[in-house]
C-alpha cells in the first residue's frame, strides 16, 4: 500500500466509524474550549468554545471583524505566521490538542485544509498546482499516481470537465469561479480531514457560487466543512450548523434551522433580520 | 546689466502687483459675492500675475541669451564697413606680392607630389608591398607643406602691418583698423578680440591685451549696447503693463481662471520634461555624430571596431603624424567588461538575492528595521572608496594568495578584485529591487502555500521566488548595467592592459576604463584616437539601453500579473 491508499483507507475508516446515522447525531471532530487570540495587545476573540460534528457544514457568521476570521485561522495555526498574533486556549481534532509543541502545524495543516476569500492559485499550471501538497507531503509514489490524485481531486470539485485538456496552462489563467474551485482540489488533494473555507464565494458571480456551494454539500460527504460567509442565505442553504460571533465572542450556536428560525440571544435576532447597527 | 537687474525687480514687483489687482477686480467682478465666480479669487490673481510677469520675463531672458552676440555683430559690421579702403589695398598688395605667388606655387607643387606619394601608399598597401619608405616621404612632405604655410601667413602679417599704419592717426583711424583686424582674423581669433574688446568697454573680465584699436572696437559697442538695453528694458515694461491691463479686462465672473491656470501649469510641467527628454536626445546624438566622426577616420571599417581582437589606440602628438591609427579593435574591451561583470554578478547575485529573501520572509520586523537601512548605507558609499578598498587590500589579497597557490603570475590589478568589490557594491542595489518585488508577491499565496502545509522555505522556492521570477529577473539586467557602466572601481583596480583573456587573476580593461583614459589629458581632439572614445561611449551606451529597457519591461510583465 502506498502512502496516499493508506490516507484513502485511512479515511473512509475514520469516517464509517465517526457518523452514527441511527442516532442521527454526530460525532465531534473539532473541540476548543477559551480559545483567546490577541493581536499585539489588541485581543480579537475572547474565550470561544465549540464542538463542531464532524461530517457536517458547519457556519460562521457575524459582522465584520468580529473574529471569524481569527478564529478559522486558530484551527489550522495559521495565526503562527503573523508575527504579533498569541493564540491560548484548547483546540481540539478528533481529541488531539492543536496547539499542543509535539504537534507539527506543516503536518496539521495537512490534515487541516483551508480555502481562501480571494482565489490564490500558485503561480504554475493547473495540474502543478493540485499536484503540489501530495508533492511536498510525498503522497505519490510515482506519476501515475501523482495523475491519479490530480484527476480525483480535479472531479470532485467538479472542474475536471473544463480543465482536462488545459492541465498544463497556468492556473491563473481561469475565471474566477473556476480558480476558487482549482484551489478547492487543491486542499482536496491532500485528503484532509477538515476543510476551512474564509468566505469562499465573495469574490464570485451567483452562477460560480451555485457550483461551489453545490460543491460544498457534496464534500460533506466525506469531509468536515467550515465556512465563514456573510450571506445568511449562503448559510442557510449549505450548512447544518451555525455559530454567530460578535465583538470576538462566540454568541449563540446551533442547528442552523434553530438559528434562523427561533434564535435566543436578541443580537443573533437582530443580525440575521438585517436590523444590526 | 545694471539695467536688466533692475528692469526685473521692477517686474517682479509688478508680477506681485498682477496677483492684487486680478483678485481684486474678482471681488469688483463678483460685485462682493465671491461664490458667484467660477474660480477661486486667488486663481484670478495667479492667472493676471503669470500674464504681467511671463512674457516681459521670457523678452528679458531673450535679450540676455542673444543681445551680446548681436551687439557684436553690429559693431563690428559698422567697422568693417569703415575698414573697406584698407582691406581693398591689402588685397591688391597680396596680389602683386613676388613672395606670395612664389610660395603659393611651391605649395602646389607639393601638395601634387603628396597626392602622387600618397596613391603609391595606398597601391603598396594593396599589394602588401613595403610601405616604411612611402610613409616616411610623406610625412617629409606633409612637414615641408606645414612650413611654407607658415611662411605664407608671415608673409600676409607683414603686408597687413604696412597696411594698417596708413590710416590716419585719429579715431577714425583705429576705428577701421579694427574692423581691418576684425576682417583678417580666423574664427577663435576674432572671438578673443570680442571678448578683448568687451572686456575693455564694459569691464566684463580683463583684457588679455591692449590697444587703441581694441579700445575704438569697444567704444563702437557702446552705443549699440545702450540702445538694446534700453529698448529691451522699455519693451518688457511695456508687455508687462499691456498684460496687466488687457487681462484685467477678461476678468468677469464667467472666466475660467482655475482651468487656465491648469493649462499653464501643465504646460509648465511639460515642458520640464522636454527638457530633460531633449537633453537626454542631445546627448545621444552627439555621440552618434562624433561617432560617425571616428568611423569616418578609421575608413568605415566598423567590422574592425566591433570584432577586432588588438586594441592600440597610439598616441596622436600631432594631428599629421604618419601611422597616427592605431588598432582599433574592440574585442578585448567587450570581453574585460563581461568577465568583471561576470564575477560581480556572482558576487551580488546570490548575496543580494538572499538577503532579500531573507529580510522580507524571515526576519522579524525589529531586525528588518535596522537592516534594511544599513545596507542602503552600502549604496551610498561613493565610488571611489571601493576602488582604493580593491586596489590597496582585495588586490594585494588576491595577488598574494594566488601566488601562495602556486599562481606565481598574480598581479595586483587583476579582473578578480575589481569584480569582487564591484559585487559587493552591487549588492544592496540587488537586494534592495529583490526586497520591492518579494514584498509585492501577495500575501495571499503565501498563506496558500502555508495553509498546504509548506514550510517556510518550500513556500519561498515553490511559490513567492517562482512569482517573483521576472521582477528577480529585471532586477538582475538593471544589476548588470550598472556593472557594465561602472568606471571608477574599474580604473583604480582592473589594470589597463587590453588583454583578451578569461582568467579573472590577469589585469584587464573596460570599455569605461578606456573612455577614461582616451579623453583625459592633452589630447588632439580630433585624431580617431580620442574620437574612439565616443564609438566606444556610443557602444556602452547601446548596451545599457538594451539591458534597461529589457529589464523594464520584464518588471512591468511582472507588475501587470498581480494587479
Ligand atoms: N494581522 C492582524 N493584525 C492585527 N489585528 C488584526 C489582524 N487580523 C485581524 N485583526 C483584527 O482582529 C479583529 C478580528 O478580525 P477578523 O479578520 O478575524 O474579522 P472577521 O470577522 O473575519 O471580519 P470580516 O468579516 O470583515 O472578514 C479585527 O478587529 C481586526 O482588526
Ligand atoms: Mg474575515
Amino acid at each position: 500500500m502506498t502512502a496516499y491508499e493508506k490516507l484513502q483507507a485511512g479515511a473512509s475508516v475514520r469516517q464509517e466509524t465517526l457518523y452514527h446515522p441511527v442516532e442521527g447525531s454526530y460525532t465531534t471532530k473539532v473541540a476548543t474550549k477559551n480559545v483567546t487570540v490577541h493581536y499585539g495587545d489588541k485581543s480579537a476573540l475572547n474565550g470561544v468554545s465549540i464542538e463542531i460534528p464532524a461530517c457536517t457544514v458547519t457556519s460562521f457568521i457575524g459582522p465584520s471583524g468580529c473574529g471569524k476570521s481569527t478564529f478559522l485561522r486558530s484551527i489550522n495555526r495559521m495565526n503562527d505566521t503573523i508575527d504579533n498574533a498569541r493564540v491560548s486556549g484548547s483546540i481540539l481534532i478528533d481529541g488531539e490538542e492543536v496547539n499542543d509543541r509535539n504537534v507539527d502545524p506543516v503536518v496539521l495543516r495537512a490534515r487541516v485544509g483551508m480555502v481562501f476569500q480571494k482565489p490564490n492559485p500558485f503561480p504554475k499550471t493547473i495540474y502543478e498546482n493540485v499536484a503540489y501538497g501530495p508533492r511536498i507531503h510525498g503522497l505519490a509514489a510515482d506519476k501515475d499516481q501523482l495523475d491519479a490524485i490530480v484527476e480525483t481531486s480535479l472531479r470532485k470539485a467538479g472542474l475536471w470537465d473544463e480543465v482536462a485538456d488545459r492541465l498544463d496552462q497556468p492556473g491563473t489563467s481561469l475565471s474566477g469561479g473556476q480558480q476558487q474551485r482549482l484551489v478547492i482540489a487543491r486542499a482536496i488533494a491532500v485528503n484532509p480531514e477538515v476543510i476551512l473555507m474564509d468566505e469562499p464565494c465573495s469574490a464570485l458571480d451567483p452562477i460560480a457560487t451555485a457550483r461551489i456551494e453545490e460543491l460544498i454539500d457534496e464534500l460533506r460527504e466525506n469531509y468536515t466543512l467550515i465556512i465563514v460567509t456573510h450571506s445568511m442565505a449562503q448559510a442557510a442553504r449549505v450548512s447544518q450548523m451555525t455559530a454567530f460571533f460578535h465583538l470576538g465572542s462566540l454568541v449563540e450556536y446551533g442547528p442552523t434551522e434553530e438559528i434562523f428560525t427561533n434564535p435566543r440571544d436578541q443580537r443573533t435576532q437582530d443580525y440575521i433580520t438585517g436590523r444590526f447597527g | 546689466m545694471q539695467i536688466s537687474v533692475y528692469v526685473a525687480l521692477a517686474l517682479l514687483v509688478l508680477t506681485a502687483i498682477g496677483y492684487l489687482v486680478g483678485r481684486r477686480q474678482a471681488f469688483v467682478a463678483a460685485a462682493g459675492r465671491p461664490s458667484e465666480l467660477h474660480s477661486l479669487p486667488s486663481y484670478y490673481g495667479y492667472y493676471l500675475a503669470l500674464w504681467t510677469g511671463v512674457p516681459a520675463l521670457i523678452l528679458l531672458a531673450l535679450y540676455g541669451l542673444t543681445g551680446t552676440s548681436l551687439v557684436n555683430t553690429l559693431a563690428m559690421g559698422e567697422l568693417e564697413r569703415e575698414a573697406a579702403p584698407l582691406i581693398r589695398a591689402y588685397d591688391t598688395q597680396l596680389a602683386q606680392d613676388p613672395d606670395l605667388s612664389r610660395l603659393n606655387d611651391a605649395i602646389a607643387q607639393l601638395e601634387a607630389d603628396a597626392q602622387v606619394a600618397r596613391s603609391e601608399l595606398d597601391k603598396a598597401r594593396r599589394d602588401g608591398g613595403e610601405v616604411a619608405a612611402y610613409q616616411r616621404s610623406l610625412g617629409d612632405l606633409t612637414v615641408e607643406l606645414n612650413r611654407l604655410q607658415g611662411e605664407i601667413s608671415q608673409v600676409q602679417d607683414r603686408i597687413a602691418a604696412s597696411i594698417a599704419v596708413r590710416a590716419p592717426d585719429n579715431l577714425a583711424g583705429d576705428r577701421a583698423r579694427a574692423g581691418f583686424e576684425y576682417w583678417r582674423a580666423t574664427p577663435d581669433r576674432r572671438d578673443l578680440f570680442l571678448t578683448d574688446a568687451r572686456a575693455l568697454a564694459f569691464g566684463e573680465g580683463f583684457a588679455s591685451r591692449n590697444s587703441s584699436a581694441l579700445i575704438a572696437a569697444g567704444d563702437a559697442m557702446r552705443p549699440w549696447d545702450e540702445m538694446f538695453r534700453w529698448s529691451s528694458a522699455g519693451l518688457a515694461m511695456a508687455m508687462a503693463l499691456g498684460g496687466l491691463t488687457w487681462m484685467r479686462r477678461q476678468i468677469t465672473v464667467t472666466f475660467r481662471a482655475r482651468n487656465r491656470l491648469e493649462g499653464v501649469v501643465s504646460f509648465a510641467l511639460f515642458a520640464m520634461s522636454g527638457i530633460a527628454i531633449l537633453t537626454t536626445l542631445g546627448i545621444v546624438l552627439s555621440l552618434l555624430f562624433e561617432s560617425i566622426r571616428f568611423f569616418a577616420a578609421i575608413d568605415w571599417r566598423i567590422h574592425e571596431f566591433l570584432f577586432g581582437l588588438q586594441w592600440s589606440p597610439q598616441i596622436a602628438i600631432r594631428a599629421d603624424q604618419v601611422g597616427q591609427t592605431g588598432a582599433f579593435g574592440a574585442v578585448p574591451l567587450f570581453a574585460g567588461t563581461a568577465l568583471i561583470t561576470l564575477v560581480a554578478m556572482c558576487v551580488a547575485v546570490p548575496v543580494g538575492l538572499f538577503a532579500a529573501i531573507y529580510l522580507s520572509e524571515y526576519a522579524s520586523s525589529r531586525f528588518r528595521a535596522i537592516a534594511k537601512p544599513v545596507l542602503e548605507i552600502l549604496a551610498g558609499v561613493p565610488t571611489v572608496v571601493y576602488g582604493f578598498f580593491a586596489l590597496l587590500t582585495v588586490g594585494p589579497f588576491i595577488r598574494d594568495a594566488a601566488v601562495l597557490l602556486g599562481y606565481e603570475d598574480a598581479v595586483t590589478q587583476s579582473a578578480l578584485s575589481a569584480g569582487l568589490v564591484m559585487g559587493i557594491m552591487i549588492i544592496p542595489f540587488v537586494s534592495s529591487l529583490s526586497d520591492d518585488v518579494i514584498n509585492a508577491v501577495p500575501q495571499s499565496l503565501r498563506d496558500g502555500a502555508y495553509a498546504m502545509g509548506a514550510t517556510k522555505s518550500e513556500a519561498v522556492r515553490h511559490v513567492v521566488l517562482p512569482a517573483a521570477l521576472p521582477g528577480i529577473v529585471g532586477a538582475i539586467l538593471l544589476a548588470v548595467s550598472r556593472a557594465i557602466g561602472e568606471t571608477m572601481i574599474v580604473v583604480m583596480a582592473a589594470g589597463q592592459g587590453a588583454n583578451l583573456t578569461a582568467n579573472p587573476l590577469e589585469s584587464v580593461t573596460t570599455i569605461t576604463v578606456q573612455i577614461v583614459m582616451l579623453i583625459t589629458g592633452d589630447q588632439e581632439f580630433e585624431s580617431a584616437k580620442t574620437l574612439s572614445a565616443f564609438a566606444l561611449a556610443l557602444v556602452l551606451f547601446a548596451l545599457t539601453l538594451f539591458l534597461n529597457i529589457a529589464a523594464l519591461r520584464v518588471v512591468e510583465r511582472f507588475r501587470e500579473r498581480y494587479e
